[in-house]
């Protein structure tokens, strides 16, 4: 017999499998049960294969789906087999395939609209039953409506800010989690025979699947086997179908725990005595990380100190189904490099109550005022004096411990927003939240919709679906850094780690609390300007930005701050020993401010080949002087600011008419291998609107270690000032880049007036309106005339207005 | 020749004048640049305060101030007034009502501003209050400034809260700046506002078009950018759905994922053959937006409609039935963009470097960077990025316009260089290969009332408003060696347009020359502060009259010539 399940997402697709194993094992049904990741439109030819398994199923579930065009076909599909399937059980999908639900008596379709039938035949536990099963059919379709008018609110908002939800939907929220915890217990009393049978059964099937561990996920599949195939077999097989397993519905998760943890202290003491000396750490990561002067890890203190432990959200049905072996490599990546982790099982709909539960401490003795009060409104300073207050906390470097939080980082790899689940998002309120907390908001996603194999191939990178949904969408809460760190690999049915992306990202976490940690004074920092087009006049470059001046601030607030800075006396100063120093010397644009030799370069960095495939053998002609590489940019204490190469084929006409642009140029490559291995910048500042690393070739978001932008940045924390009139462009540098942007005021913004000959012309026009005498008015006209002439201006049709 | 003209042809003809000094004396321009941390250096905030009470905001339940005038004097019409661009002196009673009301605010707050109101034009202050409010808030928060704050808890690895991105005047939510800006959820666009918007917009377009040429269209070449559709939320995308007569239909989640066509009766003109050419920016950021312009091109070439009703479908069937026929999904190609992980047409590298010989080759710049198809096929196999030259070429040779959507006054068409690497590049490839100069249009969708120009008048309205007035320049020589860079770069852009388009009029090159190089003092000034940027702009001058789009008096080039080979030599630079 079989069955036919299609789903979107990657956490049930193992469990099938493996209950597919098993319950031929147990009752030798010669069952096949076929399941179809539905997450993104499926082709002719993917569509094809469907067909033919719907034509055979005797029970298709369908689950998640909210495609339209899928759901569309999927609908006339269910209709043409409508005879060969003895149930279709469609779960939290949109209203239009909710209606398809058919299990014996019931049927969906059929029902009219309300789901609290007053029937005498019913007692008021079936009453309930029938209620909760109109809660658990609808849910979905309420959270949509609940979005279509958050959606409407958040079109009229033009500047596109995220969708707000309103009271019902944290209300459904609130049902939800009703449901999956008491569900169960509610069910025992209902009545499991007569016209409530079917109702109890999809509500059963509901509590399954609400928590798929494997067993249950089996109990899912035999029910409805049992309860609607007209199969001999399964008379005779004596099928016994479990209770419901339960699991928590928040709790922390480890891959080296035997359980789950419901509460911080629990987990902790096991943290502590699970041996940190041996498993935590892996050799191979040690050592290969910046030269810090970090504390090696790790005591029994330092296991899970808040300033060293990142906190991470997990997708709560992966965990329950345990398909984890992507978060398991992500948290050992994470741990080797002697970093802590507090791996939370998120609900689905609002991550804010585990992360207030598990990484907030509720000691409040402890807490002090949270360092988010410093940027309480009342307190921004209100005038044009931006020296420093008197404020304590910005001068010394404070550890993070000093508040309640019990992590340094956020990490979210739920792939939804942070408040609202898959079917909407409030970014106020996470924001709000994220703000009081004031810790760093990442988001990392996992190939649920393309096979790792195809994103590898692919040239655009992450699926457009999931892109929306679990990059767009987290950013709009503040999330950064969209790595991609596993995915589904081909013909597999459980997610699996990219080790390199892994390392990578951990990597990168690591250095971001390096600059929560160290002394400001060890901290190296880069600030990297542009200069387009390429030309001693256009060093500083930037849409709307001074840019000197702008630096010079910069310097002064850093110096002030703790930084270790030479400040020059003004942004004069600060440019001329920028554009000019040794320039002349090394016939460069700008200051030498190191000469890296070839052998050097190619030590560094280990695509230097790949380069020289397209530029020829290193250092090539662009930023070199006498066989050495330049780095253009000027050392001022222990920042530095540096000039970002151009991208080359500028001024090279060959190059210009390429379709493709290939590898960054040996000058452009070594800019950067020089901040991130021999300068060892703790963090780069890219100073204004825009430049030109994040535009390097290479997939457009989810990028993979092949990429020119992943390359060049590498590991270094980049922040990036950007003028706040340009999200679309400050996106890519976020998505490809993995940049914080800072967004920057635009210019003074006044009325254009008019000037000179112009000026005149409008005298003579006012005085030629004011005067009906037509003597005059024809004198008049004759200056106008004139003045028109002089000015240029002629008579247009000056834009032609909409015809109403 | 004048004095031929009638006393009403001669009020008509000094009522146009008018029209256009008001527009250029009322638009917004920026006056400087920004520095880092500070707070704005506004001399005076009621030109940007007035602007941002020109606009309803139902997000923030404030209305327009000049509608609440209009409403309290029982103007009826106000709309209609707002739409026709001639002046009325309805229209200045009321702005000069609002001017003087936004005056008062800037005096003494809020509350007078209502009171004011109130007694000079009876505007309930209930009704005006909540957007004196909104100014309070946007005045407050020009005033102070916390980036460099931000820039320090970035650097302490804080949270950096999220904010929109915008203009200022389009969405005052941007302030206060200093967060992590985002985009926008793809899904989500094109938003109904933007659709509303843009029916009168697509609107605007054709009747100019139609005008004009006296027929609509055949094929339009859109440019769609990432900037505008994210701060809009899809303006540019709901006019080539417009324009094609379709509108958006949303899925259960909400997402703008399916199209339902608009009928003819409804329409009432033909559907316009749209190609459009999307930045590598707008393909990466709205994957599923291309793909709803793809599925929106391909519904309407299967319309069962006559050929004079439907320009996509008949395009479509003449090009299958051509001497080299070719297949549906080819024929109906209409989305591209650059190679994937590529991005922008390299027209304006190659403008800048002044290596180009004839100007042909800057269109075929664009085709070659820009011809990757994006589109699913009639089997529902997603195509990411086919080099497709033949089918650009092929598409661009029917264009009879191009248009870009332009939102924004703080980025104008001389301000980057980005306008003339798209609508240039992209009008210079029709020009070689439909064998005819395209009309060139550019919208101003942010703006009250809904504008279209040509390029010519575009360009010549943004120079007077900017390069040549005193306000503009000076604004950004305060800032120094930046600002003689900012001049420089506006002439190269400027220069752009010659370049693609041959829309520079050859009296603004000798108006900047005259500005900027010719008066000893200027020219003193300038090369003080920056030599560099002064050596590079009179190259350009020079390179503007050695390509023929300017041919001065001998004594000015003889002047340029001089200057120029004064100027120490400069060393080839490196990159």
């Amino acid at each position: 017999m079989n069955v036919t399940v299609l789903y979107v997402g990657s956490s049930l697709l193992a469990p099938l499998r493996d209950a597919e194993r098993e319950i031929n094992r147990a009752y030798n049904l010669d069952l096949r049960i076929a399941a179809y990741n539905f997450g993104a439109v499926l082709d002719d030819d993917g569509w094809y294969e469907v067909e033919h398994d719907l034509s055979q199923a005797n029970v298709v579930f369908v689950i998640h789906v909210m495609d339209g065009e899928n759901a569309a076909r999927l609908l006339a599909s269910l209709e043409n087999y409508k005879t060969r399937h003895a149930a279709v059980i469609v779960i939290n999908c949109m209203p239009e395939l909710m209606r398809r639900t058919r299990m014996g008596k019931l049927d969906v379709s059929k029902l009219a609209g309300a789901f609290a039938p007053n029937g005498e035949t019913h007692g008021s536990k079936s009453k309930r039953a029938l209620r909760l099963f109109g809660t658990a059919s609808s849910w979905i379709g309420r959270q949509t409506r609940g979005h279509s008018t958050t959606a409407m609110k958040s079109a009229a908002d033009g500047g596109g800010n995220g969708a707000k939800n309103g009271n019902g939907s944290k209300h459904d929220h609130g049902q939800y989690l009703k449901l999956v915890d008491r569900l169960p217990g509610i069910l025992k009393f209902v009545p499991g025979v007569g016209a409530m049978r079917d109702v109890k059964n999809y509500l059963n099937i509901f509590c399954y699947f609400l928590q798929p561990t494997p067993a249950n996920i089996q109990a899912m599949v035999l029910c409805a086997l049992k309860e609607y195939v007209p199969d001999a077999r399964l008379a005779q097989a004596g099928i016994k179908i479990p209770a419901p397993e339960h699991m928590p519905s928040v709790a922390i998760y480890h891959p080296d725990a035997s359980q789950l943890f419901e509460t911080f202290a629990e987990y902790r003491n096991w943290y502590i005595t699970k041996s940190p000396n041996s498993k935590f750490q892996i050799p191979d990561f040690k050592d290969q990380g910046p030269k810090s002067k970090v504390q090696s890890p790790k005591s029994s203190e330092s296991v899970l100190d808040p300033s060293a432990t990142i906190g991470l959200l997990l997708m709560r049905p992966q965990v329950v189904s345990q398909t984890t072996k992507h978060y398991n490599a992500l948290i050992r990546a994470i741990e080797a490099e002697g970093l802590s982790v507090i791996p939370a099982l998120s609900t689905l709909m609002d991550n804010r109550e585990a992360v207030g539960k598990f990484f907030v401490g509720k000691d409040q003795s402890k807490v002090q005022s949270p360092r988010s009060k410093v940027k309480s409104k009342d307190q921004r300073p209100k005038t044009k004096d931006q020296r420093p207050k008197p404020e304590g906390q910005t001068t010394d470097n404070e550890p993070l411990t000093t508040d309640c939080s019990r992590v340094s980082q956020i990490v979210s790899l739920t792939g939804f927003s942070f408040v609202g689940g898959p079917a909407m998002n409030d970014s106020e309120a996470a924001a709000a939240f994220l703000s009081e907390l004031n810790r760093p908001y990442r988001s990392a996603v996992s190939l649920d919709m393309q096979t790792i194999d195809s994103w590898r191939a692919s040239q655009t990178g992450l699926n457009p679906v999931q892109a929306g949904m679990q990059i767009a969408i987290p950013e709009i809460d503040g999330a950064t850094e969209p790595f991609i760190y596993g995915g589904l690999p081909e013909r597999g049915v459980e997610p699996i780690a990219l080790d390199d992306r892994c390392r990578r990202y951990a990597r990168r976490l690591k250095r971001w609390n390096r600059l929560q940690t160290a002394p400001r004074n060890e901290l190296n920092i880069a600030l990297v300007v542009f200069c387009f087009p390429p030309n001693k006049g256009n060093i500083g470059t930037a849409a709307d930005l001074d840019v000197f001046p702008s630096v010079w601030q910069a310097l002064r607030k850093l110096k002030d701050d703790g930084y270790d800075v030479e400040l020059p006396e003004n942004a004069d100063v600060l440019r001329e020993r920028l554009i000019n120093g040794n320039a002349g010397e090394f016939g460069s644009t700008a200051n030498v401010g190191y000469r890296m030799t070839v052998d050097e370069y190619r030590r560094h960095c280990p695509y230097v080949n790949e380069i020289e495939r397209e530029w020829g053998v290193a250092p090539g002609n662009l930023n070199s002087f006498d066989g050495e590489l330049m780095i253009q940019g000027i050392q001022l204490g222990k920042v530095f600011i540096g000039v970002q190469p151009t991208f080359g084929f500028e001024g090279d006409p060959m190059r210009l008419m390429m379709a493709r642009s290939g590898a960054p140029h040996h000058g452009f490559m070594a800019f950067y291998t020089y901040h991130s291995k021999i300068l060892n910048a703790d963090a780069v500042v890219h100073v204004g609107t825009h430049g030109a690393m994040e535009f390097m070739p290479g997939k457009q978001v989810g990028l993979s270690g092949e990429c020119w932008p992943d390359r060049l940045i590498d590991e270094l924390p980049n922040v990036y000032l950007y003028s706040v009139n340009n999200p679309s462009e400050g996106t890519i540098a976020k998505r490809r880049s993995y940049a914080e942007l800072i967004s920057y005021l635009t210019p003074p913004m006044e009325n254009a007036g008019v000037y000179r000959e112009l000026a005149t012309l409008k005298d003579l026009v006012m005085s030629y309106r004011q005067t009906d005498k037509d003597d005059e008015r024809e004198r008049l006209f004759e200056s106008i005339e004139e003045y028109s002439r002089l000015s240029n201006l002629q008579v247009e049709r000056a834009g032609a207005s909409h015809p109403s | 020749m004048t004095s031929k003209l009638n006393s009403q042809e001669r009020d008509a003809r000094v009522m146009r004048l008018y029209e256009q000094l008001l527009e250029i004396e009322q638009r917004l321009i920026p006056t400087g640049l920004h520095v880092f941390g500070q707070a704005a250096e506004l001399q005076e905030k009621a030109d940007l305060l007035r602007m941002v009470a020109s606009f309803d905001r139902p997000e923030h339940g404030t209305r327009a101030l000049p509608k609440l005038v209009a409403e309290a004097l029982r103007i009826e019409n106000y709309d209609a007034l707002l739409n026709d661009s001639s002046p009325s002196e309805t229209k200045e009673v009321i702005d000069g009502l609002v001017s003087q009301a936004v005056q008062k605010f800037c005096e003494s707050g809020a509350d007078s501003a209502a009171d004011w109101l109130n007694s000079h034009a009876g505007v309930e202050p209930d009704k005006s209050i909540p957007t004196f409010s909104l100014l309070t808030k946007v005045a407050e928060q020009l005033d102070s400034n916390t980036e460099l704050d931000s820039l320090m808890k970035a650097l302490r690895g804080e949270y950096i809260e999220p904010g929109p991105g915008a203009d200022i005047v389009q969405n005052p939510m941007v302030l206060p700046t200093g967060r992590n800006t985002h985009a926008v959820n793809p899904y989500s666009v094109p938003s109904q506002l933007a659709f509303a918007r843009a029916q009168h917009t697509a609107a605007a377009l054709l009747q100019r078009c139609l005008e004009e040429q006296g027929h609509y269209p055949r094929a339009m070449a859109l440019v769609l950018w990432g900037l505008d559709n994210i701060k809009t939320q899809g303006d540019g995308v709901a006019q080539a759905l417009w324009l094609l007569g379709v509108r958006p239909v949303r899925d259960a989640l909400n997402r703008a994922t399916e199209i339902e066509v608009i009928p003819l009766e409804e329409l009432q003109r033909p559907r316009i053959d749209v190609v459009m050419t999307v930045s590598g920016i707008f393909r990466d950021l709205f994957a599923p937006t291309m793909a709803l312009l793809d599925k929106a091109v391909r519904r309407v070439a299967t319309l069962d409609e006559p050929f004079d009703m439907n320009y996509v479908r008949r395009n479509v069937q003449e090009k299958m039935a051509a001497a080299e026929p070719c297949d549906f999904d080819d024929a109906v190609t209409r989305v591209f963009s650059n190679a994937p992980g590529n991005y922008g047409s390299n027209v304006n590298f190659m403008v800048m470097d002044s290596q180009w010989e004839s100007e042909a080759t800057l269109g075929d710049l664009f085709v070659t960077r820009k011809c990757f198809a994006y589109t699913r096929d009639s089997k529902g196999r997603s195509v990411e990025g086919r080099e497709a030259p033949h089918l650009m070429n092929d598409a661009l040779s029917r264009v009879e316009a191009t248009y870009q959507n332009i939102d924004s006054f703080e980025i104008g068409i001389t301000d980057v260089d980005h306008y003339f690497e798209y609508l240039g590049g992209v009008s210079k490839a029709v020009e070689t290969r439909s064998k005819s100069r395209p009309a060139i249009y550019l919208s101003d969708s942010l703006s009250p009332q809904v504008k279209v120009r040509t390029l010519q008048e575009t360009v010549r309205l943004e120079t007077r408003a900017k390069t040549l007035n005193p306000k503009w320049y000076e604004g950004m020589l305060k800032h120094g060696f930046r600002g003689v860079a900012e001049i420089e770069n506006h002439v190269a852009n400027t220069f752009g347009w010659s370049a693609t388009a041959d829309a520079v009029d050859p009296w603004i090159y000798t108006e900047i020359s005259k500005t900027f190089l010719l008066d000893p003092i200027m020219f003193q000034r300038l090369v003080e502060l920056n030599p560099h940027s002064v050596r590079s702009l009179m190259k350009r001058l020079l390179e503007a009259h050695e390509r023929g789009y300017w041919n001065p008096d001998e004594d000015v080039l003889e002047t340029l010539r001089e200057r120029l080979n004064n100027f120490e030599p400069e060393r080839e630079q490196i990159a």
